[in-house]
């Protein structure tokens, strides 16, 4: 058997929280996302989403367990993955062509004329092939993930990441962008490691929906393949009957969560944890 | 038409009017015997003085040494402030043990240190670079300092995860985001240079227009101080505009209302 794209055994992560108490954001997760599967993880906010996110790329180190990516212990940075924020991550001061090239200049400087063709052709994919020379804060929100997204697609990563990549859009620029994602990914290898608070966006997208418990010390407590054909018509997909009979049985396991992340339990620190950088 | 409107063509206009009413009612308060003429000179007087320097020539070689001490303080304090500011930020340990001896360093007012600089490197221009070394150096030090500590970890993650080495890093990132709170407080530091280079020579030197000021000064000759303020302003003025140009082309990528370094005093 092929080894799985992302591996997470048994990881932990722990933080310093307030007064010197340490404070668990995930506990023991054990989860394993096949090769060309597109996989989402929701949970109440504050769960530890992001944090196994964090560790898949290799940007957090887990305080316990192990991470594989294709069967390697990973160790600093996932070389084969690159992650789609929730913020703005584009700099600010390169140009967007500048931006979306940005990977294959740092992976392989010296590469110029190249480099610069293939950027052009992203952007073309990307719709924005008259907006090269313009600067990110000349472009609207949903331009800018459109940057973004030619920005990690470009340097041609098995793993794409993505933390809450639309989540402060509007729902029609969403449901737009959610269509792009979709069209880029079908038809090629690639592993999607998707998080959402939103639990329409998970189905609607993913081939499995993985359930996160409410935090501190959250644990995996559910796990959907979704049996939707494909490909799939994003606008009428939420109105098949099949998609009401998947949220109805996510629900009841993630409604549990996000009640009892009202609840609040009391050793949260404030803010919760944050990420080491 | 309300006047606070950003392009407003009447701006200009009411500037130079306040300016030239504020010069009238100087003039004609001189002139009426309300000024007194010695104290205060009149500002026909003023021009005309500056007038006679420029076509006389006189100034020049003055201008030109304090021109040339505040281009040294500029570079050698930005050449110093941008080195260690990134080597602090980029050593935790080290900013925080050298931290209260920076506070304490740049609280003290920079004037007392100029008979100290003037006794270690004499009446020319290096004790004059050297205070304004130490005001540029300040200045420049925190706004990279903050700058790159300053960076978004976003923007630091997303590029790691691109491939980013710790020396591209380096250069794509955190170079760059420290050149934006640099650039936005080099009009400040070019400012600054310029009056410490001019304290210094007004405290003790053969040449600039410091010591042109602290010359009308001593013989009571109030229209040569004006005079020599009026130069000291106008040059000031055209750097700083210079300097915002070059600023804004720099800083191009930001949108407009972008954050001011703070000021500091002298």
């Amino acid at each position: 058997m092929t080894p799985a794209a992302v591996s997470l055994e048994a990881v932990t992560a722990r933080f310093a929280g307030a007064g010197g108490k340490e404070y668990t954001a995930v506990d023991g997760v054990t989860l394993h996302i096949a090769e060309g599967a597109f996989v989402s993880i929701v949970g109440p906010s504050g769960c530890g989403k992001s944090t196994l996110l964090n560790m898949a790329a290799g940007l957090l180190p887990p305080s316990g367990g192990t991470v594989r990516i294709f069967g390697d212990a990973l160790r600093g940075i996932n070389r084969r993955a690159t992650c789609m924020f929730q913020q703005e991550a584009l700099l600010p001061w390169k140009t967007v062509l500048d931006n979306v090239t940005l990977g294959l200049k740092l992976r392989q400087p010296g590469a110029g004329k190249r480099t610069e063709e293939l950027g052009r052709e992203w952007l073309k994919r990307v719709g924005l092939e008259d907006f090269g020379d313009r600067f990110p804060y000349q472009l609207s929100g949903g331009m800018r993930k459109r940057v973004a997204m030619a920005q990690n697609w470009i340097v041609g990563p098995d793993i794409l990441l993505m933390d809450e990549p639309f989540s402060a859009l509007d729902i029609h620029t969403r449901q737009r962008m959610e269509g792009e994602i979709l069209s880029l990914w079908s038809g090629t290898n690639k592993t999607v490691l998707f998080v959402t608070h939103d639990l329409e966006e998970a189905i609607a997208l993913s081939d499995e929906v993985l359930v996160l418990s409410a935090g501190p010390a959250s644990r995996l407590v559910g796990r959907y393949p979704v049996d939707l054909p494909r490909p799939r018509n994003l606008i009428d997909i939420r109105t098949e009957p099949r998609f009401a009979d998947l949220y109805r049985a996510i629900w009841t396991d993630l409604r549990e969560e996000v009640l009892r992340s009202y609840a609040g339990p009391p050793s949260r620190p404030a803010g919760g944890p944050r990420q080491r950088p | 038409m309300p006047l606070n409107t950003a392009r407003n063509p009447w701006i200009p206009f009411w500037q130079a009017a306040i300016g030239v009413f504020a010069l009238g009612l100087w003039e004609w308060g001189a002139r009426a015997g309300i000024l007194d003429k010695f104290f205060f000179s009149r500002p026909s007087d003023v021009a005309s003085r500056v007038w006679q320097w420029i076509s006389g020539g006189s100034i020049w070689p003055h201008l030109a040494v304090t021109l040339l001490e505040a281009l040294l303080a500029f570079s050698i304090g930005v050449v110093l402030g941008v080195l260690l500011g990134f080597a602090l930020a980029r050593a935790p340990t080290a900013a925080l043990l050298l931290e209260p001896y920076i506070r304490m360093f740049n609280a003290l007012p920079r004037v007392v240190l100029a008979p100290i600089f003037l006794l270690w490197f004499g009446l020319g221009i290096w004790s004059k670079v050297a205070l304004g070394v130490t005001v540029v150096f300040f200045i420049v030090f925190f706004n990279t300092y903050r700058g790159v500590r300053e960076v978004d970890p976003v923007i630091v993650n997303n590029a790691r995860m691109l491939g980013a080495s710790e020396s591209q890093l380096i250069r794509h990132v955190l170079v760059p985001s420290a050149l934006t709170w640099i650039f936005s407080s080099l009009h400040i530091s070019i400012g600054f240079a310029m009056i410490s280079v001019v304290v210094g020579e007004y405290l003790g030197s053969s040449k600039g227009v410091g010591y042109v000021i602290s010359q009308a000064e001593g013989v009571f000759d109030t229209t040569g101080v004006f005079a020599g303020m009026t130069v000291l302003a106008a040059v000031v003025l055209i750097l700083g505009a210079g300097v915002e140009r070059l600023e804004r082309w720099l800083l191009r990528w930001k949108p407009e209302n972008s954050p001011q370094a703070g000021e500091r005093d002298l």
